[in-house]
């Protein structure tokens, strides 16, 4: 090779490397491309969606590109942490559950766009403003919850002569037992993992009248016989329904146990079924779905909230609130649920009775489920001090320990002094 | 004279000397080496001082994320030792940390003294033996995670063909049995980089000394006591110092494989330090956590460094 054909070669690199270094730069400056951050769906017909079809709508009838980034599950938290500290890296971002109120000082505030959205699209589901406004201004537009219902075995449920859910903790403790007793135990995930803990077991708490801290968000109230009545319900309900393997389950523990037929009862979200009748038909025909029991003091649910904000620091945040605005008016959000089955359940009164719902019937009770769901700390509200509670583990610790043979109210005084720790810091 | 006259000329002009000089002057050993440690140094510097650095000034500061800090001195480490989780991570880590690190001493050690012998295959069997040290720890900990399952584990299999009852032992259910777990996993992992090492080590051992010390009567145990052990023992110091802080400050295969649980029973500095870095969101509080492993690992590597100066 020739020292011109070599220094030709620099020439172009060096060309090529300023292009490349000034053109996004330039593509952001005329507001012309969004880039939207997601974790990966775990129903990939959904991320598709909106990288092939919506997204390339959009740019048809605006001109602006929005760019669909996808990271694993389980690492969206980190990836909005390194965005916010560092200052760039994505114009819109996907909540998942505490993410409004650990990041609401870098967020936009939504709260025009989703009055509008609540106007033109039925109302807001209560929940959804527990799950995204943060001191009276709402930091994400609410999507959708991932609810966490009880997945069961029909075919094992009738050897046992039960055909219909039972109703309250207590009848469905009884069914276990005799399930167990025929070799087919519950596994409830008692371990590590992110969703499927946490999933029932606040709503177990809650319905026995239990909850870790007041209204106040800062009086600790996870000390009560309330609280102890609900504990010395999962000791006996995993002793004599579970299997022991259950206290190291993290979230696909449950999924794996289910399709190799493990288990005829569980806490998860609708991807079993939908992952059972896409890859195990047999079992998915056998699988079906209802809310969680009752306990003494109601029925609760688990809000896995999904929602959508803007980074305030986004050079192109009033073109990002633009295309929210237009997802979530026009019939592109319909489609975009659509894409998953029911898997997302919209928090919009106007999707009550949408088509998606006749899709699988065995999925309604997402969709009843979620007039009683919270999220984790209710009765107060969500702040951070909630998301040290919930990533430190302390509810799911002080079930799983009393499940492994510890005293009721030695569980309790730990959790109680963690909680107080992190409350009253 | 003329000929005396030119160095003369020759040093009433410097300005022609000083290529020379500098030339000279980067020719001296202590400017080269200096100017040979300036990008590692500056490396080191910015991708490990800074690091460090930032992270002993973010852990005396309420730092959440997203939101500016506040000083607040030594309080998150007052809450740290408040917390019972806390102490029962401190415990954990040192526990794992110990047992893995003797397990993998004991190990790599018979590891290399049977690779150093001739057989057949000897190389291919000794590239095999690293496998466990290349395959990235995510995927071999997913392998293993298949492997601890209850209903699909061969080690289950095996017990229940013994006899045990079904399902057998729950390998990550159990809290004792999930630290055990953890602690083999690491060691199976770990191992190759004692084996490889000390047989390097192994090799560099004249064989002179051994026959000497055959002619003098000395049984095999005798040759390795005081032949291979004291010849072996600095390098078997460093591997350790090595072993101690990767296994000290292990990450990934508790994250893959337990998440800490059950019930914190596998819960680790670094594990626990992301839950609350990351997960809460208080950075400031998390870089505490780390850095209660500092005190420790300095101590340890201040103590072999000492040991080994003193037996050099």
């Amino acid at each position: 090779m020739s020292s011109a054909s070599r220094r030709d070669f620099l020439k172009i690199g060096v060309a090529g490397a300023g292009a490349a270094a000034l053109m996004p730069t330039a593509g952001r400056a005329a507001g012309k491309s969004i880039t939207m951050l997601h974790e990966s769906s775990f129903i990939p017909a959904f991320d598709a969606y909106m990288k092939n079809t919506i997204a390339a709508a959009y740019q048809k009838a605006t001109g602006v590109e929005v760019i669909y980034e996808t990271t694993s599950v389980g690492s969206l938290p980190t990836r909005v942490s390194t965005i916010t500290e560092t200052g760039s890296g994505a114009d819109v971002t996907m909540d998942i559950l505490l993410t409004p109120f650990l990041f609401d000082e870098k967020f936009e505030d939504l709260t025009d766009i989703a009055d509008e959205v609540g106007k033109k699209q039925g109302g807001w589901y209560d929940v959804a403003k527990e799950a995204a406004v943060v001191n009276g201004k709402w930091k994400a537009l609410p999507f959708s919850n991932i609810g966490q219902l009880m997945n069961w075995r029909t075919d094992w449920f009738k050897e046992v002569g039960v055909t219909k859910f039972p109703d309250t903790w207590e009848e469905l403790y009884e069914v276990g037992k005799k399930l167990k007793a025929k070799g087919h135990p519950f596994g409830f995930e008692l371990g590590h993992g992110f969703g499927d803990n946490h999933g029932w077991m606040y709503p177990l708490l809650w319905s026995y009248g239990g909850h870790e801290v007041e209204a106040d968000g800062k009086t600790v109230s996870i000390d009560s016989a309330e609280t102890a009545k609900a504990i010395d319900f999962c000791r006996k309900f995993f002793q004599d329904t579970m299997l022991e393997d259950c206290l190291g389950w993290t979230d696909v523990s449950n999924n794996k146990a289910w399709m190799s037929e493990q288990i005829s009862c569980t806490n998860n979200a609708e991807s079993i079924l939908y992952i059972a009748k896409r890859d195990f038909p047999e079992i998915g025909k056998v699988t079906d779905q209802a809310m969680n029991p009752e306990g003494p003091k109601g029925r609760f649910h688990f809000m896995n909230s999904i929602s959508h904000s803007v980074f305030s620091f986004s050079p192109v945040k009033q073109e990002a609130k633009e295309f929210l605005r237009w997802l979530m008016t026009t019939n592109a959000l319909g489609d975009w649920y659509n894409s998953a089955d029911s898997y997302y359940q919209p928090l919009l009164h106007a999707y009550d009775n949408a088509p998606m719902w006749d899709v699988e019937p065995r999925n309604r009770p997402y969709r009843d489920a979620l007039a009683t769901a919270h999220l984790p700390g209710w009765p107060a509200p969500a702040s951070p001090k909630l998301a040290q509670s919930v990533a430190r583990y302390v509810v799911v610790d002080m079930f799983a320990k009393a499940a492994s043979g510890a005293k009721t109210p030695e569980v309790i005084k730990t959790a109680e002094a963690q909680l107080k720790g992190i409350y009253q810091a | 004279m003329t000929i005396r006259s030119e160095p003369l000329i020759g040093v009433a002009r410097p300005a022609r000397r000083r290529p020379a000089s500098l030339a000279a002057w980067l020719d001296r050993e202590s400017v080269f080496s200096w100017l040979m440690m300036a990008l590692p140094l500056l490396f080191l510097a910015a991708l490990v001082g800074y690091p460090f650095c930032y992270g002993i000034l973010l852990s005396l500061m309420n730092r959440p994320v997203a939101q500016p800090g506040t000083f607040v001195g030594l309080q998150n480490f007052i809450t740290d030792f408040h917390d019972p989780v806390f102490w029962r991570v401190a415990v954990n880590t040192f526990v794992y940390t110990g047992v893995a690190t003797l397990l993998k001493m004991v190990g790599g050690l018979c590891l290399a003294l049977a690779m150093n012998q001739n057989f057949r295959m000897k190389n291919i069997v000794r590239a095999l033996l690293l496998l466990p040290f290349i395959v990235p720890t995510v995927l071999s900990t997913v392998a293993w995670m298949w492997m601890l399952d209850p209903a699909f584990s061969v080690v289950n299999r095996l017990l229940i063909g013994l006899g045990m009852p079904r399902p057998g032992p729950s390998w990550l259910g159990n809290p004792t049995l999930a630290m055990i777990s953890i602690i083999v996993i690491n060691t199976w992992r770990g191992l190759p980089f004692y084996g490889i090492t000390l047989l390097a080590g192994l090799q560099t051992v004249p064989p002179e000394l051994y026959e000497a010390a055959t002619i003098d009567g000395a049984s095999g145990w005798q040759r390795f006591r005081y032949v291979t052990l004291p010849l072996l023992q600095p390098i078997i110091l460093i591997v350790t110092l090595f072993s101690v802080i990767f296994t000290f400050a292990d990450f990934q295969l508790v994250y893959v494989l337990t998440h800490g649980g059950p019930q914190n029973a596998t819960q680790l500095f670094a594990t626990y330090a992301f839950d609350i870095g990351m997960g809460a969101g208080q950075l400031g509080l998390g870089a505490s956590v780390a850095l209660m492993m500092l005190p420790a690992l300095a101590l340890l590597i201040v103590a072999l460094t000492l040991y080994m100066r003193r037996s050099g």
